[in-house]
């Protein structure tokens, strides 16, 4: 048999692989094989969508559409990174319901939104699912308008789109 | 030095620290794996039609190479192989931090709480790297499968 270690170490891989992809058939919480993960050179393909999403979770929308929402100012923002974060910089109009630090201030920060507005929620960029995790809590708070900009603020901040900073959880001025 | 790496004892506690490590650093990455698939996209080396791929079978090769290291089989190629992936594993992580780009290790687990990759994490891989280079040098395939298949050649 395989006395050669690359020869051994080939076995091992295809062995992983095989075992990987059974494995993944078969899981509930599988993933696809190949993922909507954003490409500089796949750039104006449909939106950026995370491996975890679900049917039922909230529409997710490409960047051109987070611009186009944007314009509509009867349509808000929701920020879901740190509170941190958001005070170095957000998206003009957004306010900030941080995901991971989720207490009871923050749970009356979401009683005092306007239920039947639309919203888009987002979070740093595709490295973070705290958009898609808020999106689901919101739509289940009963917020019936919402999408997620999963591209978030990365690609936001990129396409040099209207930014402003401060720590206010209301909505921002703008620039 | 040859002889004292080349001992029996030593040898199998270094395959059971690097193959322990390996099996270890798998187990939370096979159960979540979309959350892996995000790290792994975030470190910005795989081509995102991959990423998902690669965030499947990555952790399933670390857990089986790990534990083939462990009991011997195929103890050469399982040997190599993780300490090729600790190699690449340095560099991914150098590469970002010369990016200047801040992302969780995905290392041993995929919560968001995880280390940020970073020059300590680097640190920390060259130390667990020591016991698999020390099997590199090590002649003694005493209590592995190999062995009893007469896997086992003296070049390595």
């Amino acid at each position: 048999m395989a006395k050669n270690w690359v020869v051994q170490a080939f076995i091992i891989i295809v062995l992983s692989a095989v075992v990987a992809l059974a494995v993944n058939a078969v899981r509930g919480d599988s993933i696809a094989l190949v993922g909507n993960w954003p490409s500089k050179t796949a750039a104006g393909s449909g939106p950026v969508t995370p491996p975890s999403a679900q049917p039922g979770d909230p529409p997710f929308i490409k960047l051109d559409d987070a611009a186009a929402k944007f314009q509509s100012p009867e349509i808000g923002f929701i920020d879901a990174r740190p509170p941190e974060d958001f005070a170095l910089a957000h998206i003009v109009r957004a306010v900030n319901i941080p995901f991971d630090n989720l207490d009871d201030s923050w749970n009356k920060v979401i009683d005092s939104l306007d239920h039947n507005r639309e919203y888009v929620v987002y979070c740093n960029g595709a490295e973070c699912e705290a958009s898609l995790f808020l999106g689901r809590l919101l739509s289940q708070k009963g917020f019936k308008n919402l999408s997620i900009f999963f591209g978030g603020w990365e690609e936001w901040q990129d396409n040099n789109l209207p930014t402003t900073k401060g720590d206010s959880t209301g909505e921002a001025k703008g620039k | 030095m040859k002889k004292l790496l080349s001992n029996d004892y030593l040898t199998l506690l270094c395959r059971l620290i690097f193959g322990g490590i390996f099996i270890y650093a798998s187990l939370d990455k096979i159960g979540h794996p979309a959350q892996f698939a995000r790290i792994v996209f975030n470190y910005h080396l795989v081509p995102g039609m991959f990423v998902n791929i690669f965030a499947l079978i990555l952790p399933l090769t670390e857990f089986i190479a790990g534990l083939f290291l462990i009991v011997g089989l195929l103890y050469r190629g399982s040997r190599n192989l993780l300490l090729t992936l600790s190699a690449v594993f340095v560099v991914a992580i150098l590469v970002n931090v010369i990016r200047g780009v801040n992302l969780e290790c995905g290392c041993f687990t995929v919560s968001s709480g995880a280390k940020k990759a970073g020059i300590m994490l680097i640190l920390r891989d060259f130390l667990f790297f020591i016991p698999g280079v020390m099997l590199l040098f090590s002649s003694s395939y005493r209590w592995t499968v190999d062995r009893l298949f007469f896997l086992t050649s003296p070049n390595r």
